[in-house]
């Protein structure tokens, strides 16, 4: 009876993998499909769609911008997470709970109210619409994870370390680079992959946005439309799925070879 | 000896509607092992932060050396601090948690070298500047955190509770170790503890705190053969209390009635009570003497009947009514050879001093 | 205000705080704050052709609340999020249970990374692809059709109203599955063995403890998936044909092709409305459910 019982959700189990990763399967089988119809039956194996994305300017272009896009964004957020997150595990202050609610709002907005709201404003006061105007929107959806991520770094951080640390006469600003910087830099490191990945992904905000140039989700929406050159698309997302498996991989094979080194107890990880 | 290191005067400190220090007034001598004794949330902690600089007090002063306090901050004042949770720094190696506090002063490699290794030989942790602080045990954490304070040759030390996360036995041998450390070094240490035991054993003097307020601030003798309320009397070791009635009162002699006991002299400074109490009379369990032997005296004896005893290995704990006492009574007596366990039923004769009474 | 003052108020927790604070804050004020204003505003206006009119009026709003157009889409994304929703966290429940309960402790984390493996890809990407399995010629018409088990393509299965609930349910998945595991591992394992002493069988097990535990787990995963999806404009528009628009696509439309930002501002500011109400009650009910539970 018992037996039974976990193999029927063992069963259903796996059905639900199969749900979840059907798209990501077909992404490799399309991108060396001879085709450039995205649709079975499959005519053929080419690495055509690999070579082509040498070749394409407004993709590289496309890629460019939203890699910059998503740095700075990164940065930024992560920096202003730094200060909001800071703030609001250390402090008592007035209205903070209006204050940290405002801050985190864009959480539970959709996408689109933050993009035509900019949208509204940039054009209202006369400004061209460019890359800057996606960073401004994309600074605004990222700045929450990184308080959210932030906050926890925080309140795991030891108050009295940092009293200690201006006890033995810091300043507060040497304290905190000195102390609570390397001490919640997971946190920070986690923020900044975090930031970076919804950025680089965001679509609808860039789409209201962009002004002449546009970010790689905008370039494949279009391409979406016009699909000539959609399996070169799809031949990037491999490379990009393979490249970021690669690197959590090898990051969580590096991490366990360091608790190895220092003789720590396994807390958290991945295998 | 006794010039004044740290003075304070009706420190007052509030968290929204918790009253922490409520007029907290205290001369600390320099060079003196000073102690804060009182039960959990009394404001202990509080007290200390506001010494240290990380709390402002909201009215009073605090003079350090004859210096006011006031608007100083924590990382400009003469005093160091060793955490309850220690706060060492866990991304660094021992010798640079020790080191950390001369960083700002730019010494030569070799001179900061040097200092470190002797605050290092001061904690008895020779050799383990290269450790990594996280590897530490309890202890050796404990020894870390002192080393990185003392380095800075503080004019006060503060120490919150250093000892509570140590197993008996450390905590023990760190007691000692605390205070020949405290001779060797002559800095003022103000040690935060709720463990009287430990107060007792290592201060030159103790400050016991309730709710906010210093109830009693004196030398561990004087706290405990002559505590001024029942509180303190309570908080440090136990006590006896038995109803007592005030018969006549002269300048200096005060002549009362105690239940079971009988009619007694006091001297002046074995009377502490307020005027309009109710008095009673308090008496150490130590200082009652269970009288096994037909030819065992006292120079005041009274009978009584056994009622109940728990035993302890080197003492037994008994319970007793004397006659025509309405309270009970408990006596403890070490367990010599050939001294029997008494039963409960058990009549016995008790002696006592009139000296162990004091009148609260 | 005296410099000393202001010196001693910027020492203070409420000083430390504010000034720490401000920069997020003054950046929410000026680009979350100010534009969601302006965009309240733009809602009471007028587009004339090329020039806005600036004269209050609520007929923006009246157009919004009763024109027949507006109210399906309206409630087409408000029954589509909920559906999304009750089918998201239905069917995440059941993996969020295995992974809590029936994996070991020392694997679950891998389990963890392996549901979210296929969300390491382009969304539009996956949208796009769910387009190419549901498709007429796609993966899902071409098993059933090798297997036997029909004899022509199923049309039914793309540019509706459930090709976007099934690729909604999809892209929402790990956001259900993770607050619902998180609720799962916290509870006390000894409460399921003490349930067990009790006599209790595995069923009414689960049904007296682990699900009335997992409560605060399903209310955070229906919210977090119910709150976006209302306002999702994607899927919509790849997989749900000309029957399966939602608001968004509007909200868009008004914005750009049929350049009436007061009406596509007075779509937006009611779908806020309505989403935020609605979040809010379900707050309250679950909050006092979980309250009367305690
Ligand atoms: N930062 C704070 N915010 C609010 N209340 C506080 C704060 N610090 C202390 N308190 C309150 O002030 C009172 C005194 O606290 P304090 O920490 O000084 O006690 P303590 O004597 O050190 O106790 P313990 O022995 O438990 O450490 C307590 O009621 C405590 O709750
Ligand atoms: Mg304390």
């Amino acid at each position: 009876m018992n037996r039974m019982r976990i193999s029927w959700l063992a069963l259903y189990v796996c059905v639900y993998l199969l749900f979840l990763y059907a798209p990501v399967l077909l992404l490799p089988i399309f991108s060396f499909n001879d085709s450039s119809i995205v649709a079975f039956p499959l005519s053929g194996f080419t690495l055509n769609w690999f070579a082509l994305l040498w070749q394409t300017e407004t993709l590289h272009s496309a890629v460019r911008n939203s890699i910059m896009i998503a740095a700075i964004t990164a940065i930024v957020s992560t920096m202003l997470g730094l200060c909001a997150a800071r703030a609001a595990s250390r402090y008592a202050f007035r209205m903070k709970r209006g204050i940290m609610g405002l801050i985190m709002v864009p959480l539970v907005l959709p996408e689109i109210v933050v993009g035509v709201s900019l949208l509204v404003v940039i054009l209202q006061f006369g400004f061209e619409l460019s890359l800057w105007s996606i960073v401004l929107g994309h600074v605004l959806i990222c700045t929450p994870f990184s308080v959210v991520v932030l906050s926890t770094a925080f309140n795991n951080l030891d108050r009295s370390l940092e009293e200690a640390a201006i006890d033995l006469g810091e300043t507060r600003w040497s304290t905190f680079r000195l102390i609570s910087l390397p001490l919640i830099m997971p946190g920070v490191i986690a923020s900044l992959l975090i930031a970076f990945t919804i950025s680089l992904d965001e679509f609808i905000i860039a789409f209201f946005l962009a002004g002449t140039e546009v970010t790689l989700p905008v370039y494949i929406w279009s391409l979406l439309r016009f699909p000539a050159r959609l399996p070169s698309v799809l031949a990037l997302g491999t490379i990009l799925l393979a490249a970021s498996l690669i690197l959590l991989v090898s990051a969580e094979f590096i991490r366990r070879r360091g608790l190895r080194r220092t003789g720590a107890t396994d807390r958290g990880g991945l295998f | 000896m006794n010039e004044m290191m740290i003075k304070l005067t009706s420190v007052t400190k509030s968290f929204g509607t918790v009253t922490a220090l409520d007029g907290v007034t205290a001369d600390i001598q320099a060079g003196e092992f000073f102690s804060l004794l009182g039960p959990s949330g009394c404001g202990k902690t509080t007290l200390l932060r506001t010494i240290a600089g990380f709390e402002e007090p909201d009215s009073g002063s605090i003079f350090i050396d004859g210096q006011p306090m006031r608007g100083v901050e924590a990382n400009r004042r003469p005093t160091n601090m060793v955490f309850q949770s220690y706060a060492i720094f866990p991304h660094m190696s021992v010798a640079q948690n020790v080191g950390f506090g001369l960083r700002r002063r730019r010494l030569r490699p070799d001179e900061l070298q040097r200092q470190i290794d002797d605050a290092l030989r001061m904690v008895s942790l020779e050799g383990f500047g290269e450790r990594a602080a996280h590897t530490l045990s309890g202890g050796q954490r404990q020894r870390v955190a002192l080393a990185r304070a003392l380095i800075m040759r503080p004019k006060v030390l503060l120490l919150d509770e250093p000892l509570s996360a140590l197993d008996k036995k450390l905590r023990e041998q760190m007691q000692l170790e605390l205070r020949q450390l405290q001779r060797a070094v002559g800095i003022t240490f103000i040690l935060v503890t709720h463990d009287q035991e430990e107060a007792l054993t290592m201060s030159d003097r103790i400050a016991i705190m309730f709710e906010g307020q210093i109830a009693q601030l004196s030398t561990p003798q004087d706290l405990y053969m002559r505590p001024k309320s029942r509180q303190v009397a309570d908080f440090i070791g136990s006590m006896n209390f038995l109803r007592a009635e005030i018969l006549r009162r002269q300048a200096d002699r005060i002549e009362v009635r105690i239940e079971g006991l009988g009619k007694v002299e006091l001297a002046g400074d074995q009377a502490s009570h307020n005027a309009d109490d109710q008095p009673a009379a308090g008496v150490r369990p130590e200082l009652l003497t269970i009288l096994f032997d037909e030819t065992d005296r006292a120079a005041r004896e009274v009978e009584g009947e056994i009622t109940g005893r728990s035993y302890f290995g080197d003492m037994t704990y008994y319970e007793a009514r004397l006659d025509g006492a309405s309270n009970a009574v408990t006596i403890s007596m070490r367990n010599t050879s050939g001294r029997p366990v008494l039963d409960a039923g058990a009549r016995i004769r008790v002696g006592w001093e009139a000296d162990s009474i004091i009148l609260l | 205000m005296s410099p000393g003052s202001l010196r001693s108020w910027l020492r203070s927790p409420d000083g430390r705080g504010l000034t720490l604070v401000s920069p997020p804050f003054i950046y929410a004020v000026l680009l979350l704050a100010a534009p969601l204003a302006a965009v309240a505003a733009f809602s009471f206006w007028t587009q004339n052709y090329l020039d806005l009119d600036r004269t209050f009026t609520i007929a923006n709003y009246r157009e919004v609340w009763t024109e027949p157009v507006y109210r399906v889409l309206m409630l087409r994304s408000l029954t589509v999020s909920a559906l999304v929703t009750a089918v998201t966290v239905a069917l995440a429940f059941p993996i969020a249970y295995f992974v809590s309960f029936r994996v070991e402790p020392a694997r679950k984390p891998l389990w963890i990374f392996l549901i979210t493996i296929p969300f390491w890809t382009s969304y539009l990407m996956r949208i796009f692809l769910w387009k190419v399995i549901l498709g007429y010629n796609g993966v899902v018409n071409g098993s059933l059709l090798q297997l036997g088990i029909i004899s022509e393509p199923l049309n039914f299965i793309l540019y509706n109203v459930n090709a976007v609930v099934i690729t909604l349910s999809h892209a929402w998945a790990p956001f259900a599955i993770l607050p619902i595991f998180v609720a799962l591992e916290k509870i006390d394992r000894s409460l399921l063995e003490a349930a067990t002493d009790l006599g209790d069988g595995p069923l009414q097990r689960f049904f007296s403890i682990t699900l009335p535990l997992a409560f605060p787990g399903i209310f955070a995963a229906a919210l977090i998936v119910f709150i976006p999806t209302v306002g999702d404009y994607v899927t919509p528009r790849l997989v749900g044909g000309p029957s399966g628009l939602m608001i968004s696509n509007m909200i868009e439309l008004q914005f750009k092709k049929a350049n009436n930002p007061p009406l596509g501002a007075a779509l937006a500011v009611s779908a806020m409305f309505i989403v935020t109400a609605i979040s809010l009650i379900f707050v309250r009910i679950s909050r006092r459910y979980l309250r009367e539970r305690a």
